[in-house]
């Protein structure tokens, strides 16, 4: 594994994160003991299942003690890399560990030692942690070790890629262009300031849940981009095909006629008539779940596509159809055995989010998260956040998914190491994440056993801009193994090209009322206003209004594609 | 080679043994080999993370920590500063009933160990 560092010593940057430069000190350490100076430390590496903490160690039962007064119990104690003595570090009173880097010699130096429960890199002379790619490389060996590493599914496969070249019509192309389009011209500014492709939607009887999923992704941009670019002809397809169900077709006509520049309500008609002979067991007048409804649609789009096409049923590339293009990420599941340590990987693709809302707050002391440092009204500025900040936040929620779960003694898995069904400890994160993340917030809560479904109405914060790099499988792995900088599990050489982890919130779908009569409202953000799309009546509104509502799904662009959707008009 | 140079170069070990042979371990000390020895120690660091992470003090030191390193600059600050910085404030937010968890814990090994 050693064999993955790239050396680049004049590269700050590995896997996005900034690599501090080594100090004097630990510079030294390196030109003295050659290329791989840490891996004499690598046999006393060793890690504690379950939880995968790297403590050093001459044998599995050494109890360190400080080699100067004997103390076993003071909580930094370090090694000297050079000679293997354990010192304490107890500022300001004493520092054992740095009285011994004195011993430094021009022979040997004792100025670089090891945290002896952490695993950790001190520098005695600028009394300081400091860091190290072979080390840290020799940790994540001593942990993988043992592993017997899954093999990797097929759809992990990489796509080519292909290099940006920039593009500007030549003579031939320009004619065609001028002679086959006509300028669309600025109807919109006679109705007000309301941008382009704003049209509301009829309410055929109880659709609600359907139009506010169709606002949302009228104005999902790569959607958007792909089917106003005319990438699925519908009278081509049609030809091609015959006339048939075809819900892509009907999602074109649709997109023609809401960004015509037509202000009356449009009646979504033949497109829910399609998506009724789709999805069948659907097909009423009753009321439906507005995220059910967004999944049969992509699954729709993805099927009839599919015939078409003879492409491989292989979705997390996204390589299959447009739904899967824009909506398709990749899910990594870790079960770890409580036992033996040892880690059964997954790879699904998925291609939204659905996320349970925190149970009841006001049991315990925890403030919002603060991995981001987006504001929320009662943010830690130090003690004061003993109380309970109460705001479930969508942050909150990510974290709830991606943190380790303990499954519990009735839901043992099957350890292929032990060979036996022993309790685990089971982790996601995401391995790649989509153009466009949905976040569905399970707001609807049936259960079984009292034979009773009803609504979570608590509010949720959402914020208008998302990192998601907390929750990528590179960070959650990296923080299991100790925040260690080491390139791992393919991402080498393609961490520069991976698109970034920053969203932007475009879209927010609402529901009020209660669980069987309730209604869907939609929020769309353009060039950075607000609209609310209630069936047929689209109104500006204040970002407030928003903010306060209480979002069932919330859509997020990937940043460099939102950018060019929020535009003004008059520059394109 | 550098696999050796290790115990070559290890400080002879009756330095210790030296100063402390007329002296009896304090019982704070045997306890505390008791609980390592036996596992204990590992099992109440580990409960003890997790119930500080749960309550949030763990990310409450994180953000105590990163707003020392705003304010001193990123290259102005060491480990030594910030445990120094956190330690008490640490010490007082440890919400009373994981203090109380982790007690019951050590009360109850103390009798099952004793002889």
């Amino acid at each position: 594994m050693s064999s993955k560092i790239n050396h680049h010593h004049q590269n700050d940057k590995t896997n996005g994160q900034i690599f501090p430069q080594p100090c004097p000190h630990l510079a030294d350490f390196h030109a003295r003991n050659g290329t791989k100076p840490f891996r004499a430390i690598q046999d006393c590496l060793h890690i504690k299942p379950p939880g995968g903490r790297a403590a050093i160690r001459r044998d599995s039962s050494e109890v360190p003690r400080c080699g100067v007064c004997g103390d076993s119990s003071c909580p930094r104690l370090y090694a000297c890399m050079a000679c293997a003595a354990v010192s304490c570090h107890v500022p300001p009173h004493s520092s054992h560990v740095a009285i011994h880097a004195t011993k430094t010699s021009s022979a040997c130096s004792h100025e670089i030692a090891v945290d002896v429960d952490r695993a950790e890199l001190f520098c005695c002379a600028c009394r300081d942690q400091v860091y190290d790619r072979d080390f840290d490389a020799a940790v994540v060996l001593a942990h993988t070790t043992s592993i017997i590493q899954s093999s990797k599914p097929e759809n992990l496969r990489k796509r080519r890629r292909i290099d940006y070249r920039p593009w500007s019509p030549d003579l031939r192309e320009r004619s065609l262009m001028v002679n086959n389009a006509s300028p669309i011209d600025s109807m919109s500014s006679s109705n007000g300031d309301l941008p382009r492709g704003l049209r509301g939607l009829n309410n055929l009887g109880n659709t609600c849940f359907m139009n506010s999923v169709l606002q949302a992704l009228f104005h999902t941009p790569p959607l958007r981009n792909y089917f106003l670019s005319d990438r699925h002809n519908r009278y081509y397809c049609q030809s091609k095909n015959g006339v048939r169900l075809c819900l892509a077709c009907d999602l074109d006509t649709m997109f023609s006629a809401i960004f015509c520049g037509d202000r009356m309500p449009y009646s979504p008609a033949k497109f829910l008539y399609s998506w009724w002979r789709h999805a069948s067991n659907l097909a009423s007048y009753e009321q439906q779940d507005a995220h059910e409804f967004f999944i049969s649609m992509l699954d729709g789009i993805h099927e009839k596509v599919e015939k078409d096409q003879h492409k491989p049923r292989s979705q997390g590339n996204g390589d299959c159809c447009i739904a899967h293009r824009v909506f398709s990420g990749i899910l990594r599941s870790d079960v770890m055995c409580m036992a033996c340590g040892f880690t059964s990987t997954t790879f699904d693709p998925c291609v939204d989010f659905s996320l349970d809302l925190e149970p009841n707050q006001g049991s315990s002391m925890k403030t919002s998260s603060t991995k981001t440092n987006h504001s929320c009204n009662c943010e830690a500025d130090g003690m004061n956040s003993s109380q309970n900040c109460g705001i479930s936040t969508l942050m909150g929620c990510l974290d709830r998914f991606t943190r380790p779960e303990r499954l519990g003694s009735d839901q043992k898995f099957f350890c292929q190491q032990c060979q036996v069904r022993q309790e685990s400890l089971k982790q996601m994160s995401i391995r790649k994440l989509p153009l466009v993340s949905c976040f569905h917030i399970k707001r609807f809560e049936h259960s079984s056993v009292r034979k009773m479904s009803r609504k979570v109405d608590r509010y949720l914060q959402f914020p208008l801009s998302l990192d998601m790099a907390p929750y990528l499988s590179s960070s959650i792995l990296r923080s299991r193994f100790g925040n260690r900088f080491f390139p791992f599990d393919g991402d080498e050489s393609n961490t520069l090209n991976e698109p970034s982890s920053e969203f932007e919130l475009f879209a927010v779908v609402t529901h009020t009322g209660k669980l069987d009569a309730g209604h869907y409202v939609t929020y769309l953000r353009l060039s950075n206003k607000w609209y609310k799309c209630d069936d047929a009546w689209i109104t500006e509104v204040n970002e407030n209004t928003v903010r306060a509502a209480q979002g069932y799904m919330m859509f997020y662009v990937q940043k460099m594609l939102y950018y060019k959707a929020s535009e003004k008009q008059g520059t394109s | 080679m550098s696999a050796k140079r290790s115990s070559i170069n290890r400080p002879p070990t009756p330095d210790v043994d030296r100063d402390r042979e007329n002296q009896e371990p304090t019982l704070q000390e045997i306890i505390n080999i008791k609980m390592i020895e036996s596992g204990e120690k590992e099992r109440l660091k580990e409960l003890l993370r997790e119930r500080l992470i749960e309550c949030g003090w763990r990310d409450e030191m994180k953000s105590l920590c990163r707003a020392y390193t705003r304010k001193k600059g990123r290259n102005n600050v060491t480990v030594d500063d910030l445990v120094h910085v956190i330690t008490p404030k640490g010490r007082a937010s440890v919400p009373d009933p994981v203090k109380a968890e982790l007690l019951q814990r050590i009360r109850s090994f103390l009798a099952s160990t004793a002889t």
